[in-house]
């Protein structure tokens, strides 16, 4: 062991144990099966069913709420309204109350809430209640809200301006006039939602002490107790968080939400347990969706092919109340900034109010959206400077250790390899001889296309709060059985199992020798919170800290018992031996034997892990906020209907830098995962909203992509073996779904001659585009 | 759910009574995946369910000279029956490309078209294959050429009592083809943008060209109830199938359909995909084997 403070980045040598391995995720049958217990599965005795009553209208003034007659109604408990339940204020722009009692600012507004005895009644019971709304006028166009004079949707915010972002490097203003090739577009790009198999729910329940428990979805188990304590003035020390197997989140869980201490309102009203369930309807409504932007957007290069100046402009639609994905602007500046060498740069963003939906945190947390406009711009530009779009992705790659001038420190970094497996996966060498390929199709009317795009992430943690760290403690019993217990969040991810790897192998017993608890707040440390890519790296280095401190009991008892230096031991498959003569103890017994002994003690390590980084400077925005970077490209083949617009996605090859894949499947797994939510962003995803109401709230009319819509993935891992991750790992959680409209973007130029910019690319707006491209050709050729 | 009366009678007369007894407040039950779904969103708050699955006749799928395919039939079971798929390809296709696996075993041919939807599969490729449909009431019983059971938006010619027994479609002849296709955002579990049938009844006229003898164009999804192009039809009838006429007949069947803008296509998209469906399929019979 040469540092003992910091696990192996398995660089140069060859890991014998676990590390690497395809193992089936720990709880793969439970799932498969249908036995894992998910939230909504859990019941307690006498719990009763919560509903919440939205004001559907977007913006008003509440004379009046008549409760009356729902609280007569049969099998009612509790009726509670923002007037006689009037909780606190919370939320990232402490601007949200549980229920609403003077205003509501968007549909989604909650007005009344019921605790019945089932759900029947209870919806029963949401139509008897009866609302007087003096309505306002509402604002929805996030522009037209930045007005003068225009509805102003917290009267005691400033303005609806809730923050601005204003970063830059060089000289991006005068850059744009010393540079050789400029491009220029407008960008338009659409609320999605985040689609999680299992819908959101709370169960609250207080015991006799008065102390709460609460069962939740939440990707936040410690600052959810925080946030409830401030909506609800119960001490956070009373508030337990009990997170069941949950179904997938994607940044849905990143915030508390109105409806958790509704939860718990009603349970205090009504004295039972309270469980409110998401249908699905309200999961389409009620959840912070993806923010929509509106960008615009400019780019250039010199003569030689070097990126030269980048400048976006956004306006970004808050809705109603500000979440943590008000924060997304913080990486979205990382990607105009910092993928690529970018000498120049300017990125400003306004985070604006409006009567919209809450908008929130979604999977990339900003860096789909701005990866879509930068990467599009870079093929913009590769065109117009005459270069393979490759070549020119090439030259202006980052490279390990180098920071940028946003002061990212880049440590590892296999971009240049990614780019170029991508390309020669994709067949990207037959591109040369593009015109004829561009006509190699089974129909006159379809043209066929290849395009690139590359992502930059946050993949050691991201500091986006004070503390980016995780807490662990492992303990072994009698029986050489090891449990993790771990502050982070398992969400469907596969982090679970991972951690068990990185404890099998840092202890030197078996996978299955290892449990991981990772679901009570009153049992696990603290820890920030799954987001950012951040669990295996973060959460990873904790665990295996705690093992190198279980282990190290483990091999001074054992040293005793052997009579030699722990130095000369070593652990492996259930056995401590004596690394020259072989001697040796069995690992259980070494930990009985420490139980069994006058003056005797345990076995458990703890470790705490916080990454070597940085909140940004307030001001500049500068600062590196994560420990490694992610790096990747994706490369697709598309077919284009010309006459009807639609795009079909034949293969993509998604090459991605993780440092190390501790399971290469589950990395796989999450970059295919990120695929498909790049796919539907990019060709089929799309919430319509019209004057603050989702038009097509259902899976009919949100068309997350099937089976049959997806490409042939072929996924190629860049090990780069970090040497600040464990195991030489970086996160990945994220960057797989981060690239692939852009990607497709590019590839349908490459097909089309024509540039989308506008998400979702739907058959009819390809379409348009192309009848727009030809009929400004026609006038072009024109005298 | 609102509470609401269950019946499960054992034959065409008992059901038919109970819906007429119940009036509007009553509705006929046979997959449920429309109904249901409706009913669970408060949609649709019937006093009475009538559940039609007792009724063995509705069940019937058989070919005497022309194929009578019970209400009752699942689209699974189309797409399982060797008559559908010998002798109807197209209703077997047009099947397979609606919903999902689950729902297509328990969804039906008639509720599919007794829910009326501007955009039901079933409905072009049976108009356009000739279809009639069986109705029985309380006392009586009518036979209506499919095209003329489409009344409105969710409604059908059906008054209350009245049940779809079955859907009659001739045998086709030699040199008779048919086809559907519908434009959807997605591969599978979509709705159509547009969608069009086209049959036609060929004959060789001279070496290598194709004379339409009968032609049918239906739109789906693009104006209130599924309907005939009519017009299109007109030019190509009687007449040899040439590219200039199937150019015109393309764009005729565009004019005559009535789209609106959704959120799934707006109208110029439909009215456009009119046009290209029509002409893609016209112009495959130009080399259909006869």
């Amino acid at each position: 062991m040469s540092d003992a403070t910091k696990p192996p980045n398995g660089s140069g040598s060859q890991s014998p144990g676990i590390i690497g391995k395809r193992v089936p995720k720990l709880d793969a049958l439970d799932k498969a099966t249908g036995r894992a217990q998910y939230g909504h599965d859990v019941t307690l005795p006498g719990m009763l069913v919560g509903k919440i009553l939205y004001a559907n209208v977007p913006h008003a003034r509440i004379v009046s709420v008549d409760i009356a007659r729902a609280q007569k109604l049969r099998g009612v408990r509790a009726v509670i309204t923002g007037a006689n339940n009037p909780g606190r204020k919370f939320g990232y722009g402490t601007d949200n109350t549980p229920l609403k009692g003077d205003k509501v600012r968007c549909r989604r507004d909650e007005v009344a809430a019921v605790a019945a005895v089932d759900e029947d009644t209870a919806n029963e019971a949401l139509e008897l209640i009866r609302v007087e709304y003096d309505e306002l006028p509402a604002v929805f166009d996030p522009r037209a809200a930045l007005v003068e004079g225009a509805p102003k949707i917290h009267h005691d915010k400033p303005s609806n301006l809730f923050t601005r972002y204003d970063y830059s490097h060089g000289d991006a203003e005068r850059a744009f006039d010393s540079a050789d090739v400029v491009v220029e577009g407008d960008f338009d790009l659409p609320y999605v939602t985040h689609s999680a198999m299992e819908t959101a729910f709370c169960l609250a329940a207080f015991d006799l002490q008065g102390h709460l428990t609460v069962w939740s979805t939440t990707q936040i188990p410690f600052l959810l107790q925080r946030d409830l304590s401030e909506a609800l003035g119960i001490p956070g020390r009373e508030i337990r968080v009990i997170q069941p197997t949950i179904g997938g989140s994607f940044g849905r869980g990143l915030d508390v939400y109105p409806f958790e201490p509704i939860t718990v309102q009603l349970a205090q009203a009504t004295g039972k347990p309270v469980r409110i369930s998401f249908s699905r309807t309200e999961e389409f409504f009620a959840s912070a969706h993806r923010q929509p932007a509106i960008v615009r957007m400019r780019s250039a290069a010199r003569h030689d092919g070097t990126l030269w100046a980048r400048e976006a402009r956004l306006v970004l639609d808050a809705g109603a109340y500000i979440s943590w994905g008000a924060v997304t602007p913080l990486v979205m500046m990382e990607t105009v900034a910092s993928l690529y060498r970018v000498p120049h740069a300017k990125f400003v963003a306004d985070v604006v109010y409006t009567n919209n939906l809450p908008t929130g945190a979604m999977r990339g947390y900003g860096n789909p959206q701005s990866t879509f406009f930068t990467e599009v711009q870079m093929d913009e530009l590769a065109e117009k400077l005459g270069m393979d779009p490759v070549e020119f992705r090439l030259k202006n790659a980052n490279q390990p250790n180098e920071e940028t001038p946003q002061g990212l420190k880049i440590t590892s970094c296999g971009l240049r390899e990614c780019i170029t497996e991508a390309a020669q996966r994709i067949g990207w060498e037959s591109r040369a001889a593009t015109d004829e390929r561009r006509f190699e199709t089974d129909e006159p009317h379809v043209r066929r296309g290849v395009g690139i795009a590359c992502t930059l992430n946050v993949g050691g943690g991201a500091r986006i709060y004070r503390s980016d760290g995780c807490g662990a403690t492992v303990k072994v019993d009698d029986f050489g059985r090891v449990t993790l217990v771990t502050g982070s969040t398992e969400i469907g991810q596969g982090s679970e199992t991972a951690l068990a790897q990185i404890v099998a192998e840092a202890m030197g017993v078996r996978l299955e020798d290892v449990t991981v608890i990772n679901s009570d707040t009153s049992v696990k440390p603290w820890d920030v919170g799954v987001h950012a890519s951040r669990t295996t790296f973060i959460a990873g280095n904790a665990a295996w800290r705690a093992a190198q401190d279980a282990k190290r009991q483990i091999l001074a008892h054992a040293a005793q018992m052997l009579n030699v230096s722990a130095d000369a031991l070593e652990i492996g498959d259930r056995i401590v031996r004596v690394k020259d003569d072989g001697r040796q103890v069995a690992f259980d017994k070494v930990v009985r034997a420490l139980h069994y002994r006058e003056g005797g003690t345990f076995v458990i390590g703890t470790g705490w892990y916080d990454p070597p980084t940085q909140l940004v400077d307030k001001d500049t925005y500068k600062g590196n906020i994560s420990a490694a970077f992610g790096f990747g490209a994706q490369a697709v083949e598309v077919l284009v209907d010309m006459e009807t617009g639609k795009v079909r996605v034949l293969r993509l090859v998604a090459a991605h830098d993780v440092g190390r894949a501790i399971n290469p499947m589950y990395c796989e797994g999450q970059i295919e995962g990120g695929v498909q939510m790049g796919v539907g962003y990019a060709l089929t995803e799309e919430l319509l909203v019209r004057d603050g109401q989702i038009l097509n709230p259902t899976f009919l009319d949100y068309r997350v992509p099937t089976a049959l819509d997806m490409p042939e993935i072929e996924t190629v891992l860049i090990e780069t073996a970090d040497p600040e991750g464990p195991f030489g790992a970086k996160g990945v959680g994220e960057m797989g779904g981060t690239p692939t409209a852009a990607a497709i973007a590019n590839a349908i130029f490459d097909a089309t001659g024509v540039r989308l910019r506008r998400l979702p690319m739907t058959g009819e707006r390809v379409l348009a585009a192309i009848i727009k491209g030809e009929s400004n050709a026609a006038s072009q050729t024109e005298p | 759910m609102k509470p609401f009366e269950f019946f499960k009678p054992a034959t065409i007369g008992d059901a038919s009574k109970i819906l007429a007894d119940y009036g509007r407040e009553g509705r006929a039950l046979a997959g449920g995946t429309d109904l249901l779904i409706r009913m669970k969103r408060g949609q649709w708050t019937p006093r009475a369910v009538v559940s039609l699955n007792r009724i063995a006749a509705l069940r019937a799928m058989e070919m005497n000279g022309e194929l009578q395919l019970g209400a009752r039939v699942t689209l699974g079971e189309i797409i399982r029956s060797a008559e559908a798929r010998g002798q109807f390809p197209v209703l077997a296709r047009t099947a397979s490309k609606m919903a999902g696996v689950q729902v297509r075993s328990l969804a039906t041919v008639g509720g599919n078209l007794c829910n009326a939807s501007p955009s039901a599969d079933m409905a072009p490729p049976l108009i356009a294959l000739g279809a009639r449909a069986d109705i029985a009431g309380r006392d009586h019983e009518r036979i209506l050429p499919l095209e003329d059971f489409f009344v409105g938006p969710g409604q059908n010619a059906l008054v209350p009592g009245e049940i779809l027994r079955a859907i009659f479609i001739p045998r086709p002849a030699d040199g008779f083809f048919c086809s559907y296709v519908k434009l959807e955002h997605r591969e599978a579990m979509d709705i159509a943008i547009a969608g069009v049938a086209v049959s036609a009844q060929l004959a060789k006229s001279a070496a290598e060209i194709r004379n339409c003898l009968d032609v049918r164009i239906v739109l789906g999804a693009v104006a209130p109830v599924p309907r005939r192009a009519k017009r299109a039809e007109e030019i190509l009838r009687g007449n040899d199938l040439t590219r200039e006429r199937i150019q015109e007949a393309a764009r005729l069947a565009a004019s005559e359909a009535q789209p609106i803008d959704d959120v799934r296509g707006s109208a110029w998209y439909r009215r456009q995909m009119i046009e290209v469906l029509t002409r893609r399929q016209l112009l495959a019979l130009m080399t259909a084997p006869l």
